[in-house]
């Protein structure tokens, strides 16, 4: 059944289909078996499939990885100190390999009508609550990885806001990677569910202890009831060593409203596909997105804004920074269906090259089906402009300073709109660090 | 035995015996393999090393699949059902008058303006020799050939100066290019050469209109280019009048070369047959044009108005490899009916201070379907390289179609590029603005349209975009309201 993926995924796919059955839920079984054939179906994409054009898998291939086993129960409290971000108050929900560890979530506190529980936790206690619901955002059809986090689909984190609940807090998703001996996947599937009108924070972020080599593979679904608004906060630190790999599906229903920032600054290969699709009218989603390609690195963005219905708005704002032998893909496709008259949709990628040797391929597309729409997508590559550096040099103030302060207000303008201050210091700083040992000429 | 069976095995008899003899027949039947192909070469009377280039892209074009990422749907073609050879008509086939001619098109013909005498050349009336524009294009190829300028068919040229042929055929878009490329190479019926001596500006714009004797170049049109340093060359192809053509299926390849300093300006208008209302019978437009800028500071500026034809697909393409040379690409886009429109073009930056403008307007009307695909890319090697490009579509109706699909990929950081593109439909308010100053509906949109393909019409020499925004409003009316 695996005929169509060649060696590397082979291990890959024996766990995920090792790990299903387990659980006697048939409806579960099925979603696996079909995800796993489609997965072997379509094997493994080439530089002719028009999604994967300019990012070679050949750096994950060379890699025997296997599914992340049992989680590390030895962690401690403590040992995740250097993970948190100083200052944040959060409902904190950490996740150790891709495996949910109840010892290092406190969520005893939590309001009413706010559920977040670990996947396995409640497959194994309360699976009705899920039946439909995962593949419910993103679909039957799945595209390779996706398919892969189906087929071996296990743990990961459920949260579920009732009607009209308003979650103060962030609520805090920690994905830690653990130095492992062998190279290892993990493939958390995280859900998402706002019910009508409730409104919620979330920060994602995926980061590791140490620099060690793995992939982390991810699902996350994200449901938006009528009037629902959540703030939706990714920052991706994976180790150097690490390939990352997200599949983001968001529905949207009636008047609900959808505000997401996308920070990528880790990994050494890092493939994220945000897929947005509307159930509602009068819905508003806006995709907000920082990237930091340096050396070796590739950061590779693929958005897909399906506006199948009238009268929604959407904004896509993506900005990079390149630098080394830093690379930078980004495919935004907006799509106007037939009758999604009214629609209102920008799309904007903006590149700030730095080294001689980066590259940016960009390629925002717009499909409109439909005459009375307003749409429109801007792309820009440029570097520092000598002016600028002019004008602060003029002032005193040193070469290499004045590039990092201009491209620090080049990033500001994402990092400005992270909701809480301590977050918003903490990624500052990472960005300035990654800057500060950059060859910037 | 049928005629046709009788050519047929008069061609293989030949490839039998690895003879070739002369076959009498004005056209070949239908169908395409070597012999055909040979059979080509050897009625165009052609020198070796050419039967030899048809053969190698014929053997090409075997190995290679038609492409289908295009956003067109369009019947898959039968290529074995094509006849690639027919001689120029004799006087009997054509219309004998104007009568016999399609209302709709006499009528277009009145709204543009045209002469009667010119108006029976385009509908393909057999006419005598005695025609304006007959002596015309004499006096025309004497005063070219006082400036050094060569100006004839590719067949003429292939016999009286080869070697610039061999030298510059297919140095540009080789056979091995695409599908269509490599059928063009293989049976390509006639077309134009153009060749601008060192230093020489070309004392006339150079257009096929006038030009007699490449009537009738067919389906698979070849046309070349070369402007030697320093030369200047301006040429129009095609021209506002729908012209009768029986070939469905066009391919054709245009090749341009510019050394150090040179510049040609190429402005098409195409406005071939669309189809009727369902979309059927209309010209399928599959052309490949790239321009080389080998020399440095040279130009390449393409301008196309597209109108016509059931589905175009074409990417006037430049390589910009002489430092600091510059291209350009303006284009108006009009879909309307069951048209398709897939096109934009290729900026390849190599050279240091390399420039390029794309100015792309779409306008989509009915259930036309329009797509805009672009390549800008940045070389290593390319520092200082420039791009900016602007892509607007305009949508008229409900059921019509834009897409914008750009592709820029950037591997230096001194360039600098910048992408705009918008959609959108006529504004209520603009039109509110008009109508209250008495103009008609009607009007006021041809006004709006008119001034939303302005920067590209300015491109255009003076009279073509004179005609061509007469042509725009004929184009879309109808189309609103």
């Amino acid at each position: 059944m695996t005929a169509g993926l060649p060696t590397g995924f082979e291990g890959w796919v024996a766990e995920a289909a090792r790990a299903s059955g387990g659980r006697g839920l048939e409806w579960l079984d099925a979603q696996r078996r079909s995800a796993l054939e489609q997965a072997s179906a379509q094997g493994l994409p080439t530089n002719k499939d028009e999604q994967w054009r300019y990012t070679s898998l050949k750096g994950l291939q060379e890699q025997a990885f296997a599914l992340s086993a049992e989680p590390l129960t030895a962690l401690q409290p403590d040992d995740i100190e250097e993970a948190l971000v100083a200052g944040l108050d959060s409902h904190r929900v950490v996740l150790v390999n891709g495996r949910f560890s109840p010892e290092l979530s406190p969520l005893e506190d939590l309001p009413e009508g706010v559920r977040i529980a670990g996947l396995a936790q409640l497959l194994e206690s309360d699976p009705d609550v899920l039946r439909g619901e995962l593949n419910g955002v993103a679909g039957d059809e799945l595209p390779l990885f996706a398919a892969l986090n189906t087929a071996g689909l296990d743990d990961g984190v459920v949260v579920i806001v009732d009607d009209r609940r308003i979650v103060e807090r962030p609520i805090e998703l920690i994905h830690l990677s653990v130095g492992l001996d062998e190279p290892r996947v993990a493939q958390p599937r995280n859900l998402v569910i706002l019910n009508a009108g409730a409104q919620a924070t979330l920060i994602e972020r995926y980061l590791s202890l140490g620099d060690s080599l793995y992939c982390t593979n991810c699902v996350t679904e994200v449901s938006l009831g009528r009037d629902a608004l959540l703030a939706h906060e990714r920052i991706q630190d994976e180790s150097p060593n690490a390939f990352h790999i997200t599949g983001f599906y968001l529905r949207q229903d009636t008047a609900s409203s959808y505000r997401g920032i996308n920070i990528g600054l880790g990994a050494r290969w890092a493939r994220t596909d945000l897929c947005v699709s509307f159930s509602g009218e009068h819905a508003e989603c806006d995709l907000q997105g920082l990237y930091l390609a340096g050396d070796g690195q590739l950061m590779d963005y693929h958005l897909d804004v399906d506006h199948s219905l009238p009268n929604c708005r959407s904004q896509e704002n993506f900005k990079g920074i390149l630098y080394g032998k830093g690379r930078a893909v980004f495919d935004g496709l907006v799509f106007v269906a037939e009758d999604a008259q009214k629609t209102d949709a920008a799309m904007s990628n903006r590149n700030l090259m730095l080294s001689e040797s980066a590259e940016v391929d960009t390629k925002p597309q717009l499909e409109i089906n439909a005459d009375d729409v307003k749409c429109s997508h801007g792309t820009t590559v440029g570097r520092i402009e000598p002016e600028m550096l002019f004008y602060l040099r003029s002032r005193g103030i040193s070469a290499p300073i004045a590039r990092r302060m201009l491209c620090l207000g080049f990033a500001g303008e994402i990092i400005d709109k992270l909701g809480a201050e301590p977050l918003r210091d903490y990624v500052t700083e990472q960005v300035g660090r990654r800057l500060e040992s950059a060859p910037l000429s | 035995m049928t005629s046709t069976q009788a050519v047929d095995d008069i061609v293989k008899s030949e490839y039998e015996h690895g003879f070739t003899t002369e076959i009498e027949s004005d056209t070949l039947p239908p169908g395409l393999d070597e012999d055909v192909v040979r059979a080509i070469s050897k009625r165009k009377g052609e020198p070796e090393f050419m039967t030899e280039l048809r053969l190698k892209a014929y053997r090409h074009w075997l190995t290679m699949t038609e492409p289908e990422w295009p956003a067109v749907d369009y019947p898959k073609i039968d290529f074995q059902a094509i006849s690639y050879f027919s001689a120029p008509k004799r006087p009997e086939d054509a219309p004998k008058s104007l009568d016999e001619i399609d209302p709709a098109l006499l009528e277009t013909y009145n709204k543009l303006g045209i002469p009667i005498e010119e108006q029976k050349a385009l509908a393909g009336i057999a006419v005598d020799a005695v025609f304006d524009s007959v002596s015309v294009a004499t006096t025309f190829r004497e005063t070219l050939a006082e400036a050094g300028v060569i100006f004839c068919s590719i067949s003429e040229a292939v016999h009286d100066c080869p070697e610039l042929i061999r030298q510059y055929m297919g140095s540009v878009v080789p056979h091995t290019d695409n599908y269509y490329a490599a059928l063009n190479a293989a049976v390509f019926s006639d077309g134009t050469f153009v060749y601008v001596p060192k230093g020489v500006r070309c004392p006339m714009e150079l257009s096929t209109y006038f030009r007699i004797n490449a009537r009738n170049t067919g389906q698979f049109e070849r046309t070349l280019i070369v402007a030697e340093e320093g030369s200047y060359v301006s040429y129009l192809e095609g021209c506002t009048a729908p012209q009768r053509d029986e070939n469905q299926l066009h391919a054709a390849v245009v090749e341009l070369i510019a050394l150090e300093g040179a510049e040609i300006k190429y402005s098409t208008v195409q406005n071939w047959y669309p189809g009727d209302e369902q979309g059927k019978g209309g010209i399928y437009n599959f052309v490949t044009k790239r321009g080389d800028c080998r020399g440095a500071r040279s130009k390449i500026s393409w301008t196309q108005v597209e109108t016509g034809s059931a589905i175009t697909w074409k990417y006037p393409s430049c390589l910009l490899r002489g430092e600091d040379s510059v291209g350009e690409f303006y284009s108006v886009a009009v879909t309307k009916g069951r048209q398709q429109a897939d096109t934009g073009t290729k900026m390849i930056h190599i050279g240091k201070g390399t420039r390029s403008t794309i100015v792309s307007k779409g306008i989509s009307a009915g259930q036309g379907r329009q797509t805009y695909r672009g390549l800008v890319r940045i070389g290593q090697r390319a520092e200082g390289a420039r791009n900016h490009t602007q892509c607007d579509s305009l949508l008229i109706g409900d059921r019509c179609t834009a897409n914008t699909f750009p592709y820029i990929e950037v591997k230096h950081p001194s360039a600098q590029m910048e992408h705009e593109a918008t959609t959108s439909k006529i504004s209520d308010d603009e039109l509110f603005y008009c109508r209250s100053r008495g103009l008609t509906e009607e009007d006021a949109v041809s006004m709006i349209v008119n001034g939303f393909c302005k920067e590209v019409f300015n491109e255009l020499p003076m009279e073509f975009a004179v005609e061509a925004q007469k042509l725009l409003s004929i184009s879309l009316e109808g189309a609103v309201g």
